[in-house]
């Protein structure tokens, strides 16, 4: 599968970053975009996520994976500032992240996606694009009600809105409300749309769930693009296959804690994975952790 | 029964003077809620901002009557922030609740024996037109117009400067939801999150939000207490607010000529039925079969009534006004 | 439209219209015209609150600008003399000292006559009050003042928990806000009026009765509008609106039938306060806060332990996960609507001992019910008990501080300071804010 593939020059670089590094939980790497130390949530009496450790490695795609409810959402949700945690620290690119809102952190760039996707329905495909786009004049009040303060603008964010859809294969459908899109154009249109933030850091939530075999493929593509172009990415997922297909680097969570690291060949071999994997998914429950 | 009568005052109503400043509260109401999503169920309260605010000059303050226009701003924008800032990051509801409750209590503060020498008390205050009056192009009591659409020169003046208002604050309304920040405001009615997680204050958001349509509610406050020449406390009841919402819903929830073309059959068709029942039991109550349907005393309950219904048919069949678009609404459940 | 839901409609708008209809048959008489309507209440002070009751045969008369008279009459066994006036005019009027009750006499500053305005015709009638008996002479101490007040706190306080369950519940289990919640205290109230005033019966005998029709009432909320509503997928905010609409139509079909006035019902409704302790306070106070703190105690144990009530928690924690484990989450709901419904009956018959019976009677707590369930965390039906109770005692203990026409303002700086401080309300779950 992974070896036989084409495999670009960043890539190669990326994977190369990897090769010094030893596959244990919370291991320190040489460039680290994000850096976790101690990150705990509690519900109640549970403890949903107790990260000691974590570093994302620049210009890398690292995978999260792990059981139904082992806290990758959580994690997500706490690292991106909607959740906030009980205990812990975090920095992206050297800034202290811990305490800055949800809001602040896109503009800092580092966007995420949603598990369920979050297509603005009564809003056009390109309006939901342009919505991505940070800095905008017209954004406030008192030049929203001067069009010609904002026009130039809009027209270049138009633009890239444009470039970005046609690349994501639905600029066909740029006019039509979001809500007439299929599920995985919805996903299509998310990651998109969170590109318009220009990120350095993007952070997708199962980006492969309820999309079809084929659309797989292409999303795959669209992901290893982005670290082509310098981003990171940072993303969970369920299916082992698709793991490996494309990620660098796999940190794999279970019951809210980080039990494993490494690239993916080395956690396919990792017995504890697989068992706590497959031991996990014999009690699974219909209910995902989704909030 | 006079039909020419009840023609003619279905008409009037349609384009009078209640039509005009319900038309700028639901030109608030439909930034808050149409756009943004925000239940402001005490737009009364921000009503009685903008007429107190002119009531204050003459009653409290011995100045300009101007000077309330300032005033009126600075009370909307502390509203604001009293409901505003408790509630915003909280869900739909809690907006809901405080501004319900803020604008009851605005209302027994203005009316209180305690703080009558500010507000008035019940009485309300009826000091503070003069200078509006004697601005009048009009001869105050001569008639203009052409059938049906008759008032005399004091209406002929609040109409004008009333309707003026509500064409000046619509096309500012829409400049501002077709652009940029519109975008954003009707994203964060669709879905916070995906807002926020894009880079988006949307506290903020909101907070303006809720402070453009406070405005736009102490604009309709001013035009209500011009034309009547005084300020009542009963007069921003919380079911102002709600008659305001089914004015905007009968027009269609978020678009610009909803709020102005809702009000408009608003009125028209309550005054009707108001006519109407009236003329029905104005000699004798409406009897069948030896029992009384409906006597006079009754015909305002019925409007009423009336009111509630369709308010409940509008918002559970028809979101999106007698004139809107069905299949937009169709793309989700709201 | 959807012919089975118009029918459905009719059958519950003609069932609440068929049982109002002699709600207020007793005075829908001939009310074409104007009249003015003075009322005589014999005021006294005891412990620093003070009660009125009504003095019949004072008689009033009405003179028109030129003092001419216009009308005169006697009052009733309510208090009240009726006089017909011919037009919206200026009056006087003007009450006959020398018809008093012996030893009675106005209240020292007062004036017995009354000048009224055109203006004051607000509606067909206009209204003015005479007070008799001696005021201003309070004796009580701060300590008489304060128990007293704790005493009327808890009595409101057990009055607004008994209603807002409902309000919680159904917030919990179908998250929406009913703003047509206080129209079920109303209901309960009026049922109780018709039942008790309009038929006889006594009110011991008709209040079951009411418990159960406010029971349907609120079923029926459910049936016709929201369980119809969550079947379309209508969102919550929209519900909401709807409830509001509910909330307007059924006030004026109150006000339509009951008119506008205030009344109370015919049992218990003169009693004399006894002495306990600091307190006074009567027997019919005293019972029906007995019979509340009785009924909340069973609702909150049989939450706790029946099988029903553990249903009705898990579908109030988590909607989904409770119908995955294959609770029935409509018939939860509508037990939910049934039982909100009857105890904000029960709690209407209650306030309408208290405070007499009208149109508004309910619409009024809405506020206070709010800042209740607000503080005790929206959502959960214990947090609603002991909001509500809180809500009720920190008004009425405020009055000893705020003016009394103030005195709903505390309950506001609660509800704000609380979405403040703790958005989840003291028992509500902690959940992710913002």
């Amino acid at each position: 599968m992974v070896d036989s593939k084409q495999v670009s020059e960043v890539a190669t670089q990326a994977r190369n970053a990897f090769a010094e590094i030893r596959p244990e939980p919370g291991v320190a790497k040489a460039d680290p975009i994000l850096h976790v130390v101690g990150v705990q949530r509690h519900f109640g009496g549970i403890t949903a996520v107790n990260v000691d450790h974590l570093d994302v490695q620049r210009g890398s795609i690292t995978a999260l994976i792990g059981p139904n409810g082992a806290g990758k959402t959580t994690l997500f949700n706490v690292l991106t500032g909607f959740d906030p945690p009980d205990a812990g620290e975090w920095q992206f690119d050297g800034v202290e992240m811990n305490r800055v809102s949800a809001h602040k952190m896109a503009t800092q760039g580092m966007v995420r996606t949603f598990q369920l996707t979050k297509s603005l329905t009564k809003l056009s495909v390109i309006e939901n694009m342009k919505l991505g786009a940070t800095d905008q004049i017209g954004e406030h009040w008192w030049n929203a009600l001067v069009p010609a303060r904002w026009n130039a603008q809009e027209s270049l964010i138009e633009q890239r809105a444009d470039e970005l859809l046609t690349r994501f294969t639905i600029g066909h459908m740029r006019n039509e409300y979001a809500g007439t899109l299929s599920g995985g154009q919805r996903k299509l249109l998310e990651m998109a749309r969170a590109l318009m933030t220009q990120p350095r850091l993007v952070m997708l939530d199962e980006p492969m769930a309820g999309v079809n075999p084929a659309l797989k493929q292409s999303l795959n593509e669209h992901i290893r693009g982005l670290r082509d172009e310098g981003m990171t990415v940072l993303f969970i997922e369920h299916d082992m296959d698709m793991v490996h297909d494309i990620s660098d680097w796999v940190v794999v969570m279970s019951e809210g804690q980080i039990i494993a690291e490494g690239t993916p060949s080395q956690i396919s071999e990792n017995a504890s994975v697989i068992e706590a994997y497959l031991g996990a998914h014999q009690g699974n429950t219909m209910y995902e952790e989704t909030h | 029964m006079d039909w020419i009568r009840i023609i003619e005052n279905t008409f009037r109503a349609f384009a009078g003077v209640d039509a005009a400043y319900f038309a700028l509260a639901a030109i608030g109401l439909n930034v808050q809620f149409g756009y943004t999503g925000l239940l402001n169920f005490g737009q009364a309260a921000f009503m009685a901002c903008g007429a107190y605010g002119l009531g204050l000059t003459s009653q409290y303050f011995d100045i300009s009557f101007w000077w309330g226009i300032p005033i009126a701003m600075a009370l909307v924008i502390i509203l604001a922030l009293l409901v505003g800032i408790p509630t915003l990051r909280l869900r739909a509801d809690y907006l809901a609740i405080v501004t319900i409750a803020a604008a009851e209590l605005v209302r027994l503060v203005v009316r209180s024996v305690k703080f009558k020498r500010i507000f008035g008390g019940s009485d309300g205050i009826n000091t503070f037109s003069n200078e509006f009056r004697a601005l009048n192009p009009f001869q105050p009591s001569a008639q203009y117009g052409i059938w049906p659409f008759r008032y005399n020169g004091y209406t002929m003046f609040t109409l004008l400067v009333g309707w003026s208002l509500v064409a000046v604050v619509s096309v500012l309304v829409w400049l501002l939801i077709r652009s940029p920040w519109g975008r954003v405001v009707k994203a964060i009615r669709e879905d916070e999150d995906a807002v926020r997680s894009l880079g988006k204050n949307i506290y903020s958001y909101k907070m303006q939000s809720l402070i453009i349509g406070g405005f736009c509610g102490m604009l309709s406050g001013m035009v209500f207490a011009l034309d009547r020449g005084s300020v009542q406390p009963d007069n921003y009841s919380r079911d102002v607010t709600f008659y305001i919402l089914t004015a905007l819903v009968l027009g269609g929830l978020a678009r610009v000529m909803g709020s102005i073309v809702g009000p408009m059959m608003f009125w028209g068709l309550y005054v009707f039925s108001d006519n109407f029942l009236r003329q029905l039991v104005q000699s004798a109550p409406l009897r069948i079969g030896g029992v009384t349907i409906i006597q006079s005393t009754q015909v305002g309950a019925v409007n009423y009534m009336l009111v509630g219904l369709g308010l409940i048919i509008l918002m559970s069949k028809r979101p999106q006004g007698v004139f809107g678009n069905r299949n937009e609404m169709a793309l989700d459940g709201r | 439209m959807n012919a089975k839901w118009g029918i459905r409609a009719m059958v519950f708008i003609g069932g609440i219209m068929l049982v109002l209809c002699f709600a207020g048959t007793q005075v829908s008489a001939a009310e074409n015209d104007l009249f003015v309507i003075a009322q005589v209440n014999h005021q006294t002070v005891a412990s620093g609150i003070s009660t009125r009751e009504p003095v019949q045969g004072v008689k009033v008369a009405v003179l028109d600008e030129a003092g001419v008279l216009v009308g005169e009459a006697v009052t009733d066994d309510m208090g009240e003399a009726k006089i017909s006036v011919p037009s919206r005019a200026g009056y006087t009027v003007q009450l006959d000292t020398s018809t008093l009750p012996d030893q009675l006499s106005l209240i020292t500053g007062t004036s017995n006559s009354f000048v009224i305005l055109a203006d004051d015709f607000k509606t067909q009638i206009k209204r003015v009050s005479f007070f008799i008996g001696d005021v201003g002479v309070s004796t009580t101490t701060l300590v008489e003042k304060i128990s007293q007040r704790a005493a009327d706190g808890i009595r409101l306080g057990l009055i607004i928990a008994l209603c807002s369950v409902g309000l919680s519940l159904v917030f919990g289990t179908t998250g929406l806000t009913n703003f047509a919640h206080g129209e079920m205290i109303t209901f309960g109230g009026l049922m109780a009026f018709f039942l008790n005033v309009t038929l006889g019966i006594p009110l011991l005998v008709a209040a079951p009765f009411v418990v159960a029709f406010g029971g349907l009432f609120g079923l029926g909320f459910n049936w016709v509008i929201f369980a119809r509503l969550r079947k379309r997928g209508v969102g919550l905010v929209s519900q909401m609106v709807v409830s509001v609409g509910l909330s307007i139509m059924l006030r004026n079909m109150f006000l339509f039938q009951f008119k506008g006035r205030t009344r109370p019902l015919d049992d218990f409704s003169l009693q004399k306060g006894m002495d306990i302790g600091p307190i006074k306070i009567t027997p019919r106070d005293l019972t029906t806060g007995i019979i509340s703190l009785v009924v909340l105690i069973t609702v909150a144990l049989v939450l706790q332990r029946s099988r029903t009530g553990k249903a009705v928690r898990a579908v109030s924690d988590n909607p989904n996960l409770a119908s995955a484990t294959g609770i029935d989450t409509q018939r939860i709901i509508q037990i939910v609507w049934c039982a909100g419904g009857a105890l904000a009956a029960l709690g209407g018959i209650f306030r309408g001992l208290d405070e007499q019976v009208g149109f508004q009677m309910g619409s009024g707590l809405l506020f206070l019910m709010f800042a209740g369930i607000t503080l005790g965390g929206l959502g959960s039906a214990f947090g609603a008990l002991v909001g509500g109770f809180m809500v009720g005692v920190l008004v009425e203990m405020a009055s000893l501080v705020v003016p009394s026409e103030l005195k709903n303002a505390p309950a506001l700086l609660i509800l704000i300071l609380v979405l403040i401080l703790r958005p989840q309300g003291i028992l509500g779950k902690k959940q992710r804010v913002g």
